[in-house]
């Protein structure tokens, strides 16, 4: 990238890429933690734009209360969708793709169709993209410092050793005594509170939400991060460390495939046949010899 | 009839299989030792023997599992060298387990003519299914054994038995193509295909294998004597990788099998005194019952004391320990901790109470391959690993110490425990739950898989548990297992109770365990 067009480094490169891919990042990491117990979230995303729009509707007649709103209804839905699973064995595949519709629909509904502005209290959200540290917006290098923190989580607490034996061997650990379930309910809460960080980001960067604006593609592309971060989709292997530098890649197609001059009606095509390429490179497949 | 037509153990063509000298070694281990067996023509050949004795691996030998150590294999005539199972089936041995390999999800045709290979069938035309000839094929087949299944029925919808029938037309249907492409008859391995059947479907069994007679050859493995003494025509006892007689059945007795399988008749060895039951038990089970289980089960295990329960497959041991540690509920009676009945028994309730269990299936149940060892010793979240943090440097010094206590080899507690052989898993598997200092170990078999090195080392660090208080309760593998470490042995047949031996008082012999088995 930057030997194809050196000023991308010098312009401002870094910063817009880091604020890009802020919101993948966030959603990612619960995706991760989701993909870590050998299930899916394919609701995440949504969810975290349900969260964007309950900003903007809340943020001028509650103020700094919002936030806090926001991710605890969005952890609630994360946590209803563990309970669902975990008490009715639907697979997460097709109840997340339940949720999701349910989400989008939601998110529809509260707007009305239309574009929600944030009427007042900018300021609760605005700092975490106006903020800068070295260049880097602070909400990136929060969102960093959560990876950090979840990675301590996975590898040094006793639920996180659960949620990975339950990724290689739900069987073995549940006659190990694992709590399976909580830890089930415990990886997509986590997912849903992650998706309403994300949201807040959306919010903070666009000042205003709607069921098709800003922050309504990030399935996708957070679902890539977090393979390209070297996640078995078969579950228990998982370092949101390296999920950092899946978010930061996937953020830089658009952007370093604009810059270098791609035609942007083909730029879909750069994006797909890139990300086939780097999962291809970066996946864990040391465990399983069937990937489905 | 079919019977009086050809006449039995005499071979007018040559043998069907001829054994010359073939043995096996898994490095130290002789799993077979040199040995040689002629199967001519038209005979069922049984093949008996106890867990260990070398059955599997010839089994294994035979259908190209296993690649022959030394000596020759005939088959028809031909010497054969097999590069893999693929191999021998295509050389026309066929082999059904007892565990099912059919896609349930397809009709019992598809089944039968999927394995066939492109000369076995004329199904495929230009790479497109004809059904019309999928289903004659398999009418066909299922004819030739007598089988009266549709062949448009989904394997799903069969019962049991019926599989296993849809399982033999497939095999058979295999080795008689190439057996015939070559001019001989299919050899048809049934490896205990009765252990899971009622009684009525046995007897559909029987008659299969009447008629596959008249086709081929077949050996049939199985642990119910009465069945061979039945059905075979000849019976081959191994022990020890050993052939140690091969007897024409009408000669032979269910009693002459037993002891030739089991060998010298022996008592436990000897061995320290053992510890009385004191006090009061910590677990016990009063009129514990399943249905199509076990029923009226009244066991109290003491501290310090294991107590082993033997018996044949389908005796309900192994469903009642998976009821003891809450896996499965009972139906009726109660379990009692500390005298105390127990309600809403589940895995989790029954660790916290101090109980600990060792499942049969390691790969499946218990171990989780992809964590390293030390964290396989962790992964239980109660005793010193309940809370919150898990310190690297606590269980850095946990698995040192257990690595050494039980002499877990190579000393690398951070490799991925799949590395591990199958041994120094087993041992990481009883350490997990040693370190929580259980008072009730429940063992499911705990020497399967292991070869007798690897089973003495696991054994003795079962007898150090238990010296330090733990009540243990043990499925042995073997009698003489059994024997050595029980100090109360149980004997279980057809789900009850048929005989308790306290080996302070009584001194029973592999015989009068059998005895009340079977």
């Amino acid at each position: 990238m930057a030997l194809a067009v050196p000023e991308f480094l010098g312009g401002g490169g870094p910063s817009i890429i880091a604020q890009q891919a802020t919101p993948i990042l966030l959603v990612a990491l619960g995706q991760c933690v989701v993909l870590q117990i050998g299930s899916i979230d394919l609701s995440n995303a949504a969810t975290g734009l349900f969260a964007c729009i309950l900003a903007a509707l809340t943020l001028g007649p509650l103020g700094v209360a919002s936030p806090v709103l926001c991710l605890a209804v969005v952890t609630a839905i994360g946590v209803i969708n563990g309970l669902i699973l975990v008490y009715t064995q639907i697979p997460s595949f097709a109840l997340t793709l339940g949720t999701l519709g349910v989400m989008q629909a939601a998110s529809l509904v509260v707007t009305g169709s239309n574009v929600v502005y944030v009427m007042d209290n900018m300021a609760v959200v605005a700092w975490l993209f106006t903020v800068q540290v070295a260049t880097l917006p602070v909400a990136f290098l929060i969102a960093v410092a959560l990876a950090v923190v979840l990675w301590a989580f996975l590898r040094f607490t006793v639920p996180g050793q659960g949620l990975a034996a339950v990724g290689y061997n739900e069987r073995a650990a549940a006659l190990s005594g694992q709590p399976v379930r909580a830890l089930k309910v415990l990886a997509f809460g986590l997912s849903g509170f992650f998706a309403g960080l994300a949201g807040l980001c959306v919010i903070s960067i666009a000042g205003a939400a709607s069921s098709i604006g800003l922050g309504s593609d990030l399935l996708v592309p957070s679902i890539a991060a977090a393979l390209v971060g070297g996640t078995a989709i078969t579950g228990g292997a998982c370092n949101p460390l390296n999920v950092v530098f899946g978010a930061l890649f996937v953020a830089l197609i658009p952007v370093g495939s604009a810059a270098v001059g791609v035609d942007p009606q083909a730029q879909s095509i750069v994006y797909g046949a890139v990300l086939i390429v780097a999962v291809a490179a970066t996946m864990s497949r040391s465990r399983h010899g069937i990937v489905k | 009839m079919m019977q009086s037509q050809i006449p039995r153990a005499v071979a007018l063509s040559p043998a069907v299989l001829a054994l010359e000298g073939v043995s096996k070694a898994f490095g130290p281990v002789v799993a077979v030792k040199p040995l040689s067996l002629t199967i001519p023509r038209h005979q069922v050949v049984g093949l008996i023997g106890e867990n260990g004795a070398g059955k599997s691996t010839l089994l294994k030998m035979l259908t190209g599992v296993h690649l022959v150590d030394q000596g020759k294999m005939m088959l028809n005539g031909r010497e054969v060298r097999f590069r893999g199972p693929l191999d021998a089936t295509a050389q026309g041995v066929g082999i059904v387990h007892q565990e099912q390999s059919l896609f349930t999800n397809l009709s019992v045709a598809e089944n039968i003519v999927m394995g066939a290979g492109r000369s076995g069938s004329q199904a495929v035309k230009g790479g497109l299914y004809r059904w019309s000839t999928v289903r004659a094929e398999a009418a066909e087949v299922l004819a030739r054994i007598g089988s009266r299944i549709s062949p448009d029925t989904l394997v799903g919808d069969l019962s049991f038995a019926e599989r296993q029938m849809v399982e033999i037309a497939r095999t058979i249907h295999l080795a008689c193509q190439t057996a015939a492409a070559q001019g001989g008859a299919p050899l048809v391995i049934l490896d205990e295909p009765t252990s899971v059947l009622e009684q009525a479907e046995t007897e559909v069994l029987e008659a299969e294998i009447a008629r596959l007679r008249a086709i081929g050859s077949v050996i049939f493995v199985s642990h119910r004597l009465e069945e061979v003494l039945r059905i075979c025509d000849r019976t081959v006892v191994m022990r020890d990788g050993e052939i140690v007689a091969d007897r024409l059945t009408s000669e032979v007795t269910e009693a002459d099998l037993y002891r030739l399988m089991i060998g010298k008749d022996r008592h436990a060895r000897s061995r320290e005194a053992v510890p009385l039951a004191q006090g009061a038990p910590v677990l016990r089970t009063r009129a514990l019952g399943k249905t199509a289980a076990f029923r009226d089960i009244d066991i109290a295990l003491y501290p310090r004391r294991i107590t082993a329960i033997v018996g044949t497959f389908g005796a309900g041991r192994e469903a009642l320990i998976r009821t003891l540690f809450g896996i499965d509920d009972p139906d009726s009676g109660t379990i009692e901790l500390d005298g105390t009945p127990v309600t809403d028994w589940t895995p989790r309730r029954a660790i916290a109470a101090g109980l600990a269990y060792l499942p049969a299936e390691r790969g499946v149940e218990s171990s989780v391959g992809g964590l390293s060892a030390a964290r396989n010793l962790t992964t239980v979240p109660f005793g010193d690993m309940a809370g919150w943090l898990l310190s690297p440097a606590r269980r850095k010094a946990l698995a040192a110490a257990w690595f050494d206590k039980l002499d877990i080899r190579p000393r690398l507690p951070g490799q991925p425990l799949e590395r591990f052989s199958g041994g120094n898993q087993q041992k990481v598997m009883l350490a997990k739950w040693l370190t929580l200092g259980p008072r009730v170990l429940l063992l499911d078999h705990p020497l399967r898989g292991l070869d007798p090195g690897a089973g003495a080392n696991v054994n003795a660090c079962i007898r150090a548990a238990c010296a330090e208080g733990a009540a243990v309760l043990l499925l042995a593998d073997t009698l003489e297992e059994a024997l050595d470490l029980g100090h109360e042995i149980i004997v279980m047949r057809d789900g009850a109770i048929s005989a308790r031996f306290d080996m302070a008082e009584d001194d029973p012999t592999t015989l009068d365990l059998l005895e009340k088995m079977v």
